[in-house]
């Protein structure tokens, strides 16, 4: 299993998450964050503005999903066809074990 | 070491951090998230739930009742939830678990939660610069 985390544009985040679902995957957890990349931040005459808010969205994936899922994310999370700088990253980690809360089982 | 992260109901907040303290799991690290979990694609979990609303929805225009409330139940919607995160050594991963979980289980059948366990590789105390274990 995989847990995905997912740093979109905040506006993008009902497309992205209305896409997960057509193809399948419903299942996330969204958190507000605020964060700055590669360029820096955004410098707009003398002010930098390096805590620029973003959403981020967390999954966790069986294996065989994995790619699926970062495809439809990276799809749907572009603002143009090239994509520009902003539209955020997606991290992938390794999950050792998932538990259900209401059934106890260990499993998605 | 593994890092738990445990999404529970808002209400059950307090009783999660109980549950850590006598589980051996004092520290931990916890926001304010919004979720959503599987599709409800087996109709006959939330029926009970939906009958209880349509219940209070007594004197409103019907269909439109049910379209909303099934809106609220099919689990496409966000709901606010607590996320924990918490490292612990390898062997009291297992009873941090189980207390969560015990802290967690309702008699509604979705929306208790999640708990993931993810490898840690190292881990460094601000204070001192101690590595590992120790740091803990």
């Amino acid at each position: 299993m995989y847990l995905i985390k997912a740093v979109v544009r905040p506006e993008k985040r009902d497309e992205v998450l209305y896409e997960l679902t057509s193809a399948g995957f419903n299942a996330a957890t969204v958190v507000d964050v605020v964060g700055r990349g590669k360029q820096k931040g955004i410098k707009i005459g003398n002010i930098v503005y390096d805590e620029i808010p973003k959403v981020m969205i967390i999954m966790a994936v069986k294996d065989v999903d994995k790619d699926d899922i970062v495809s439809v994310i990276m799809r749907s999370a572009k603002t143009s066809e090239k994509g520009a700088f902003g539209d955020g990253k997606i991290f992938v980690s390794p999950l050792e074990e998932a538990y259900t809360v209401s059934t106890g089982a260990k499993e998605l | 070491m593994k890092e738990i992260i445990a999404v529970v109901r808002m209400n059950r907040t307090n009783a999660t951090k109980k549950a850590l303290i006598d589980s051996g799991a004092a520290g931990f690290t916890a926001l304010k998230v919004l979720g959503r979990g599987k599709l409800v694609e087996d109709k006959s979990v939330i029926a009970d739930r939906k009958a209880n609303m349509m219940e209070m929805a007594i004197g409103e225009d019907a269909k439109e009742a049910e379209a909303l409330i099934d809106g609220f139940l099919d689990g496409q919607r966000l709901f606010p939830r607590r996320m924990f995160h918490i490292i612990a050594k390898d062997n009291q991963v297992d009873p941090i678990v189980q207390a969560i979980i015990g802290a967690n289980r309702t008699e509604n059948k979705v929306g208790d939660g999640k708990i993931f366990i993810l490898p840690i590789v190292d881990v460094v105390r601000v204070r001192t610069a101690e590595r590992g274990e120790t740091a803990l």
